[in-house]
């Protein structure tokens, strides 16, 4: 009886032209993204610029202009530079109408950046809060402690916490008439919210930072992942998209009252030393610092921080090996040790970099909070200076409450500093404009704080003080801090952009470095040639024509599963390719299984014909069984797995479902054809 | 025709005792060895830390690195030399201040090596939250992926069946596991995606071998066959095949292994030593297992059963 194969060689043809179809973008692209890297390098190469910046400038369709200002007095090269550009912009046209189409390579082939953010619940709910008393405070820390651990829900603890210290969560958010569970609710749809608005803060950041399709999505109620391909400066990219932003001005605490503090901490911290060290002395006055005067020669030398903190152990304060030593001038030690940690830097304090812990802790500790004054705090400022072979920080004493936020800004520019103190001149600065009412309670502030100085605030930490000459009324500030062209770019970017609403922080960082890209590419192509060329070779030798049958259906295979990625848009990554070559292997399984079946039945006096017939018809269930199983572990897989691993799972599973057709429905066509010629005797098998 | 094996009669069953001495006895110096070192050698993706991996043009001294980690305050960070001594791998368990570590370690090492700074091939970066997010992510996803198994295998086949593909599958895992510590390779992300891979494809062959003992099951009720027997021939008769499929992806793997790089190496070795031990397991653990239960029951019953047997 013959069968009627009309409807499967339809099927296959089908099966072929999508395939074709869904391929031609795929094929089309990587040959023009060839070409137009070659033009690119020589560009490069002519014009001296990066290839990223050129990249750059191709995205802003200004790549002519770029190309003409770098080579305005190199009038030889431009020609053949502007030339080349021409073939690249009619290139990335054709390229631009085919990519949307091709098959997406995963971040770890074509190198790039996978960035988890969360919204950092603890620093949301202190930001929220109208009140922050000690309780406050120590509350706060239990929270985050125990919210560390996984499948906890960050509001069930501070709810437990809250109620374990005995107050009621209206002391510090929303109003008393307020039931706790409402405050909880508003408190869990304000870190939502802030997820929303913090992802269109983040897309327009990126825009701006100029990322070609960069995939910014949402996971879950806190998430932010954010896939960044193709970028090179990773730490530049992470700095502008992940910083809150935050801006203030706060005014700094006038020197007679920083002073006064310092005396205060260096007479707390002396008892706290004594007393742990059961002395009975009693802490004598302490001598006043003078931080009016220039950077001193200190007599620094290494001490370990066991000493200066007697009575606890580096164990408990979880502290690195490495940050067990500071610099400290042995001669104020005993009398005055927080002196001893700390110099002066102009007129600010300046702490060595290696104190920055040891000062953090003092400040932190329970005594030393009590004498500071409750509506002033110690910040620090945003970047080292280096002076002689030691890195400094400054620290400044700020009133607490902020005068004025950045939620008043209408625009943010860098530029390079024309007027104001000579010494600026020919610096980058960012210079700030407000809103009618930021300029009034900006005029405001300074006209009553004239020669004071005002702290701009960049996230808690100060990136400038300048000092208050006189009123200013227009709402203009600048803000100036040793930066280079890009650094004042940057801050710019994400002033313009705005504060995000809630801060975030990266819990999940993994970023492929663009040759490790190139690398992977081409490792992965050499293991698919290599494994593919192994089992079609051994099918050839071990099964003859019907081998060769199977390698036909195997190279099938292969073809629809890159159409299927294709057009289920899915993503090319390392691992998938992994799986692709994984199912070479498995793929061919079908076909030896029924040809092992077949020669059984040969063996067993069957007829040719008849033999095919049994051999199909009796592997098929088997098949079916250990296809499904292997299936139904990809899609545990492609459930469980982030990036890479779901590539894997996906090329796995397409694999899988295809060998079907292929190892059965296409081998059978053909021994069909085969056995309709004519009658068969003997197979090659 | 090229055939490896013609009908074979190799008595599987006879041997099953010495083959479970072997696993128990593998198994048992994989979990001592899990023991002494406190569990898998976990990679950050479960701990949490920073690893970096960064290439230099010329080979360079490890002392160096480390010194110019050590200035950072990175002194503990845990590097390792690889490749042709220009490849570097740098880990750093520190997790509070959570991804500016990778950003302070590159610019470090510019610092120190202004001729040659080295170029990031990458940074991976996770949080102890995620960590352990993914750590029992992890477990889950073996866990349903076993139990998906046992519920697919008891509806096809009995129930017993299931729980032998189960335990083989168990076994390979558990194997690889402690080959894995007593090697001390490092279990990431990537090596679970292939224990899920390969409980699979073990899977495969065992359902490949169960089809032919269902099958034989049927036909053989009347030759009054003993399971034991029964199992004998259905693996003799597919013994070809679980030979000839498990070389072809035993090449692929190896091709992996040798060809895809250091990314999927630990993918590869793990896919490497799971297949060899998904074509034993299916023969010497789940058949067995089989077996035995059967002998614990009356014989009736057997028949019984197996003449009800599914299909």
């Amino acid at each position: 009886m013959r069968r009627n194969n009309t409807f499967r060689v339809v099927l296959i043809t089908l099966a072929l032209v999508w395939s074709g179809y869904q391929l031609y973008p795929t094929f089309m692209t990587t040959r023009f993204k060839d070409q137009a890297d070659g033009h690119l390098n020589k560009i490069s190469q002519t014009s001296g610029l990066s290839i990223d910046d050129l990249n750059n400038a191709l995205r802003q369709g200004r790549l002519e202009q770029q190309l003409k200002a770098a080579l305005a007095n190199r009038s030889e090269a431009l020609p053949v530079a502007l030339e080349e550009a021409q073939k690249l912009i009619t290139l990335d046209d054709k390229i631009a109408k085919h990519e949307p189409r091709a098959i997406k390579r995963g971040l770890d082939l074509q190198g790039g950046s996978y960035l988890v953010f969360e919204v950092d619940l603890a620093k949301m709910v202190r930001d929220l809060a109208k009140n922050k008393d000690a309780k406050f405070e120590e509350v706060l820390r239990a929270v985050e402690a125990k919210a560390k651990a996984p499948n906890v829900d960050f509001f069930d603890v501070l709810v437990q916490e809250i109620a374990s210290a005995q107050v009621r969560l209206s002391r510090y958010w929303g109003n008393r008439s307020q039931e706790d569970g409402q405050i909880v609710e508003d408190l869990k749809k304000n870190a939502t919210d802030s997820v929303d608005r913090n992802l269109e803060i983040l897309r327009n950041r990126i825009d701006q930072f100029g990322v070609s399709e960069p995939s910014i999505t949402r996971q879950g109620d806190r998430r932010i992942v954010v896939e960044l391909a193709g970028i090179t400066d990773v730490g530049r990219a992470k700095n502008i998209i992940g910083k809150t932003a935050q801006l203030k001005f706060s005014l700094v605490r006038e020197p007679e009252i920083t002073n006064d503090v310092i005396v205060k901490i260096n007479a707390a911290m002396k008892r706290a030393r004594a007393g742990s060290r059961n002395d009975s002395a009693q802490a004598a006055e302490a001598a006043p610092v003078d931080t009016t005067q220039e950077a001193k020669v200190r007599n620094d030398e290494e001490v370990s921080v066991s000493e200066l903190f007697p009575g606890s152990t580096s164990a408990d304060s979880g502290e690195p090996a490495s940050d067990s030593t500071v610099l400290v001038d042995r001669e104020l030690l005993e009398e005055n040790p927080f002196s001893a940690l700390i110099g002066a830097l102009g007129p600010d304090i300046g702490v060595p970099e290696k104190n920055v812990r040891a000062v953090e802790r003092v400040l932190h500790s329970p005594e030393v909070r009590n004498v500071v004054p409750a509506d002033a705090e110690f910040l620090w400022s945003n970047k080292a200076e280096q002076l002689a072979d030691t890195k400094y920080y400054r620290l400044y004493l700020v009133k607490r409450e902020a005068e004025l936020t950045g939620t008043n800004l209408t625009d943010a520019r860098a530029n390079i500093g024309s007027g104001g103190r000579v010494s600026r001149q020919g610096e980058w600065e960012v210079s700030m404009e407000m809103n009618s009412e930021g300029a009034k309670t900006f005029s405001v502030v300074t006209g009553a704080n004239v020669n004071k100085r005002l702290a701009i605030l960049l996230d808690d930490k100060i990136v400038t003080a300048p000092n208050i000459n006189e009123r200013i009324p227009n709402g203009r500030a600048v803000i100036h801090g040793a930066m280079d062209a890009e650094e004042a770019g940057d801050l710019a970017i994400v002033l313009r952009a705005g504060a995000l609403q809630a801060p975030m922080q990266i819990i999940e960082e993994r970023t492929v470095g663009p040759s490790l890209g190139r690398d992977s590419i081409e490792k992965g192509q050499n293991s698919a040639i290599i494994g593919f060329v192994i089992v079609v070779a051994f099918m050839l030798f071990y099964y003859r024509l019907s081998g060769l049958i199977a390698n036909l259906a195997l190279l099938l295979n292969v073809i629809i599963v890159f159409a299927a990625l294709a057009q289920f848009k899915a993503t090319l990554t390392l691992p998938g390719i992994a799986g692709i070559i994984l199912t070479f292997g498995m793929a061919v399984d079908a076909n030896v299984l029924i040809f092992e079946r077949i020669r059984e039945e040969l063996r067993g006096g069957k007829t040719v014909k008849a033999a095919i017939d049994a051999g199909y018809d009796r592997a098929f269930w088997t098949i079916f069984d250990a296809n499904l199983t292997n299936a139904l572990t990809a899609m545990v897989l492609l459930q469980f797995g982030t990036g890479p691993v779901k590539g894997f799972a996906i090329t796995l599973l397409f694999g899988i479902a295809v060998s079907m057709f292929t190892a059965i429905v296409f081998t059978r066509v053909i021994y069909d054809w085969m056995t309709s010629r004519r009658v068969m005797t003997s197979l090659s098998i | 025709m090229v055939q490896f094996f013609r009908e074979t009669h190799i008595d599987f069953m006879q041997k099953r005792k010495y083959a479970i001495l072997a696993s128990a006895i593998l198994i048992l110096i994989g979990i001592a060895s899990l023991i002494i070192k406190g569990g898998p050698k976990y990679s950050i993706d479960f701990l949490g830390g920073t690893e970096i991996h960064v290439q230099f043009q010329q080979p360079q001294d490890p002392g160096a690195v480390r010194e110019a980690l050590a200035a950072l305050g990175y002194g503990d960070a845990e590097i390792k030399q690889f490749g042709g001594r220009e490849d570097f791998l740098i880990r750093v368990q520190q997790q509070e201040i959570g991804t500016q570590i990778s950003d302070n370690i590159l610019a470090a090492l510019q610092k120190a090596f202004p001729s040659d700074p080295g170029e990031m091939r990458s940074v991976e970066s996770v949080g102890p939250k995620i960590g352990r997010e993914l750590r029992s992510a992890s477990v889950w996803a073996t866990l349903i992926s076993l139990f998906l198994i046992l519920i697919y295998v008891s509806f096809r086949f009995e129930f017993i069946f299931a729980v032998g593909a189960v335990v083989a599958l168990f076994h390979d895992v558990m194997v690889t596991l402690g080959i894995f510590s007593l090697l001390n390779l490092e279990v990431n992300l990537a090596v679970v995606a292939a224990f899920l891979t390969l409980v699979g494809y073990s899977l495969n062959d065992t359902i490949v071998i169960f089809d032919r003992i269902r099958e034989n099951l049927k036909l053989r009720r009347r030759d009054n066959l003993q399971i034991a027997e029964i199992i004998n021939l259905s693996i003799n008769q597919t013994l070809s095949r679980t030979i000839l499929t498990s070389l072809t992806v035993f090449f692929v793997v190896v091709v992996l292994f040798l060809f895809g790089g250091q990314v999927i190496h630990n993918f590869s070795f793990c896919m490497l030593i799971g297949v060899i031990a998904g074509s034993y397991s299916t023969i010497f653990i789940a058949a067995t297992l089989v077996v035995e239960w059967y002998k614990k029951h009356h014989l009736a019953k057997i028949k019984q059963r197996s003449a009800v047997a599914v299909r």
